[in-house]
């Protein structure tokens, strides 16, 4: 991770916020599609997640990361989107699996969605159906990365362009009854 | 055979409906519809065929009909028996069995929701599975998935023309196919 040490485009105490938030990633798994199951051995002694500063959160507001492991109903959708207001800044999302990217094989499914990115900003993806634990920390080791360069700035972004998310998310939960805020 | 035949027998003598054995411990009748909660009660009463295995409905679209299939099965002799019956496609009625077995409840409220079937005086939510759905039932063979998903979900580019990639990825990889993979090429 030496090549992300860029001192000289970043000011110090950003260089050290930054360094710091990359080695203490919070990561709340949502368990959405056949994805999941990859996490269990992730997290425990085989592949150990947390030598690498990777552990999870218990609820989304402790949480820095969110996981979406698999395909979204547009039922379970509507939770993600609330589950992600719900975190504080900063936060990253990690789209895990071609569903999340495509559609995966659900593409022309009648509840399920195509394009994560479309309805909350996405940071890594990480392609494969389904990834193993060892693609999830590549993923992961990216994400550490752009941390570091001080790029995953999507909190912001969804908040500067929160009309065009909720045009989007409007447009297929069709009886919207969730808060909306005002950051 | 002979406990396969002596059920089929049972049920023929006291309903006079079609049916035939399809193979060892698989027995099937076809039932008009008003007969169908007899025939159920009728096995789990006299012939021990106490548990509802599953309930499932099959759209004959060409002939205008669906089919219901009560899948039940007696754990003594471990047969299962196949209650099919048909019912107008158009208007689906059928009777509401929830009142023999509890569990159909399930099974036919989903039906409701994906077949647009209607069960008098069943008990439950209409919205089961899905949320704010407002289209066709979703699992009748003339709504077209594909087409609703392109108008409603945001497709990502480079799905259309399906293309056979392996030969580009492994170029870049520096790999070969090998030949047994070769037969499964789309071009
Ligand atoms: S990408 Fe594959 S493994 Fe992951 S949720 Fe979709 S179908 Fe399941």
């Amino acid at each position: 991770m030496i090549e992300a040490n860029d001192k000289e485009t970043q000011g110090v105490v950003d260089y050290i916020k930054n360094f710091i938030r990359k080695h203490s990633i919070f990561m709340l798994a949502y368990g959405t599609g056949c994805g999941a199951i990859e996490l269990p051995a992730t997290l425990t002694s085989r592949y150990d997640a947390e030598r690498l500063g990777i552990r999870g959160a218990a609820t989304p507001r402790q949480a820095d990361v969110l996981l979406i492991t698999g395909y979204l109903s547009t039922k379970t959708l509507k939770r993600v989107i609330r589950v992600y207001e719900q975190m504080q800044d900063p936060k990253y999302v990690i789209g895990f699996g071609s569903c999340t990217i495509n559609g995966g094989m659900y593409f022309d499914s009648y509840n399920t969605i195509n394009s994560l990115a479309q309805y909350i900003p996405v940071d890594i993806y990480i392609n494969g159906c389904m990834p193993r634990p060892e693609a999830i920390l590549a993923g992961f080791e990216e994400l550490q990365k752009k941390i570091q360069k001080g790029e995953a700035d999507n909190g912001t972004k969804y908040q500067e362009n929160i009309e065009w998310y909720r045009a989007n998310q409007k447009k297929i939960i069709k009886n919207w009854r969730m808060p909306d805020y005002n950051w | 055979m002979i406990a396969e035949n002596n059920i089929l027998n049972a049920v023929q003598e006291a309903f006079k409906v079609e049916g035939k054995v399809i193979r060892e411990r698989r027995v099937e009748v076809f039932a008009k519809k008003d007969e169908v909660s007899s025939i159920l009660l009728f096995a789990k009463v006299q012939h021990g065929y106490i548990h509802l295995a599953h309930v499932t409905c099959i759209d004959w679209i060409e002939d205008g009909d669906f089919e219901l299939v009560y899948t039940i099965y007696n754990p003594e002799l471990k047969i299962t028996l196949f209650v099919k019956t048909r019912i107008d496609r158009e208007a689906p009625v059928m009777e509401n069995i929830d009142g023999i077995w509890d569990q159909a409840n399930t099974y036919e409220r989903e039906m409701r929701e994906m077949y647009g079937i209607e069960f008098p005086g069943l008990i439950g939510d209409h919205e089961f599975i899905l949320e704010d759905w407002d289209e066709m039932p979703p699992m009748r063979r003339d709504f077209d998935t594909n087409e609703y998903a392109g108008e409603t979900f945001f497709q990502q580019p480079g799905r259309e023309d399906a293309k056979d990639v392996r030969g580009e990825v492994c170029e870049r990889s520096g790999e070969v196919i090998p030949d047994f993979a070769k037969k499964y090429s789309r071009d």
